[in-house]
């Protein structure tokens, strides 16, 4: 199953300015796959990243806005762009010149795929 | 003022004895509190208050009975209790606003009642003590308005009545429903020693010996401003405040939040009463949380959050260090559109936190 996950994230890795890409889970916060930077913790971002999925995700089932599928953390050095997958969560570290449109792109086709693909268990 | 059921009492009061973080406390702190009970009242809004130190309401029942029991400086520290879980509490800011008045820090004054007017421009009260109040800042002209200065406060204190009772009184009174405890003055025979009114309060803080010019005639009385006086052109209603960009289009809303999440001005056209606050609380958590991750992966601040949901599409853009605006779009929006619309309602919001201010 790990191939079909590398897979989904060689795409989002191609992207020109991803500095990284992960699987997550997204209940736990712990990676299943990673490519990322040698400078960059995987195990930090992926705790960071569900808990930021989560908690938001929280925010829009409050206003009854339904299931979050994506979120794009924009800031001065950068961004972080999330896909929801159902379990699993796609992570991508964007560098502020990245192509950010496709790199959006990717991580939601990443994310459909994973969606659609078997379950974890 | 309805007088509480013995059924009703019994019901809370075992409720609270099997469960003492229940919130019956404060219903049945209401009742004693019409029962002429108001130790009982105060005794119960402090035990609740064990097991909900941030209940608005208790803390705002606690202030009306401390008001009604002559401790003026116990009901102050409740209702800015009051003002920091929900910074746009009508009747603490009016409470608030009349205690600035009796101190005679006149500006403080001016600011919360002001605010408690964009909240209740219908209230006449309220409107009749800014209006004095600007009545006053108008007659002196060139002179700098209103700040708490040592005339100002000498003049207030002049002018502050020696019964504990009588400024605020008719607005909290007002607030708990009940009727006034003196009857109305008559304008042509004045007492000059008790304030029967808010309006008489603000006229008299105002129109103290010191403050009025000898000559100066009272100002002809005023509409209620359909707008606010800090900037004419935002709404006097701070839930309208985005209603021009939101009433059509696919935007289910715009919301102004400060940086606990506490809804500021705005509203959601999406969702139930209670929505937009539960939205302010999580998104503002969510951000705490973006923040958290920003740091780690030395990103720098934030500078907006975009979220796309199965039914709305989100953006949360900060405004200047203290608040942020959420803007929410039906799914399918053009993102670049939404985030547009996000940039316009921050300059909106910026406004309004400058005239707020």
């Amino acid at each position: 199953m790990n191939g079909a996950y590398r897979d989904a994230l060689e795409r989002v890795s191609r992207v020109p300015g991803v500095r990284g890409a992960l699987v997550v889970l997204a209940d736990d916060g712990v990676p299943v796959v990673e490519e990322l930077q040698s400078d960059v913790s995987g195990a930090a971002i992926a705790a960071l990243a569900a808990a930021l999925f989560r908690r938001t995700g929280l925010a829009a089932g409050s206003a009854d806005f339904g299931a979050l599928e994506t979120l794009q953390l924009e800031a001065d050095g950068g961004q972080v762009l999330i896909g929801g997958a159902g379990e699993l969560i796609v992570v991508a570290l964007i560098s502020d010149d990245a192509q950010i449109g496709r790199a959006r792109v990717e991580v939601v086709r990443a994310a459909q795929s994973l969606r659609a693909g078997p379950a974890l268990s | 003022m309805k007088t509480p059921a013995p059924t009703d009492l019994q019901r809370w009061s075992e409720e609270l004895a099997r469960n003492p973080a229940s919130l019956a406390f404060l219903p049945l702190a209401r009742a004693y509190r019409r029962l002429g009970r108001r130790d009982l009242a105060v005794q119960l809004c402090t035990r609740g208050m064990e097991h909900h130190p941030t209940h608005v309401e208790a803390h705002a029942l606690l202030a009306l009975l401390h008001f009604e029991s002559g401790d003026r400086t116990k009901a102050a520290d409740e209702w800015a209790t009051v003002l920091r879980l929900k910074p746009g509490n009508f009747e603490a800011l009016r409470g608030m606003g009349f205690r600035y008045l009796e101190q005679g820090e006149i500006a403080k004054a001016r600011n919360h009642l002001e605010r408690a007017s964009l909240i209740r421009p219908e209230d006449t009260t309220v409107q009749e003590a800014l209006r004095l109040i600007r009545q006053r800042e108008m007659a002196i002209g060139k002179a700098p308005p209103a700040p708490a200065t040592a005339s100002a406060a000498e003049s207030a204190e002049a002018s502050l009545p020696a019964k504990p009772d009588a400024p605020v009184e008719a607005a909290v009174r007002a607030q708990a429903g009940e009727p006034p405890s003196h009857p109305a003055p008559k304008p042509e025979a004045p007492e000059p020693r008790v304030h029967r009114s808010p309006a008489e309060a603000a006229q008299r803080v105002v129109s103290g010996s010191r403050f009025m010019p000898a000559g100066a005639a009272p100002q002809p009385a005023r509409p209620a401003p359909q707008q606010w006086a800090g900037d004419p052109t935002l709404p006097a209603d701070p839930a309208r405040l985005f209603e021009e960009m939101a009433s059509s289009g696919p935007l289910l809303g715009i919301l102004l939040l400060d940086r606990r999440g506490l809804v500021l001005a705005g509203a959601l056209r999406h969702g139930g009463d209670g929505a937009s606050e539960e939205l302010g609380a999580l998104i503002s958590a969510a951000i705490e949380e973006a923040v958290r991750t920003n740091e780690h992966l030395r990103l720098g601040g934030w500078k907006t959050l975009t979220l796309e949901c199965a039914g709305a599409a989100m953006q949360v853009a900060p405004v200047g260090d203290s608040a942020m605006v959420v803007v929410a779009a039906r799914r399918g929006a053009p993102m670049g559109w939404v985030a547009r619309s996000a940039y316009h309602a921050v300059g909106i919001a910026e406004r309004f936190m400058e005239a707020y201010a």
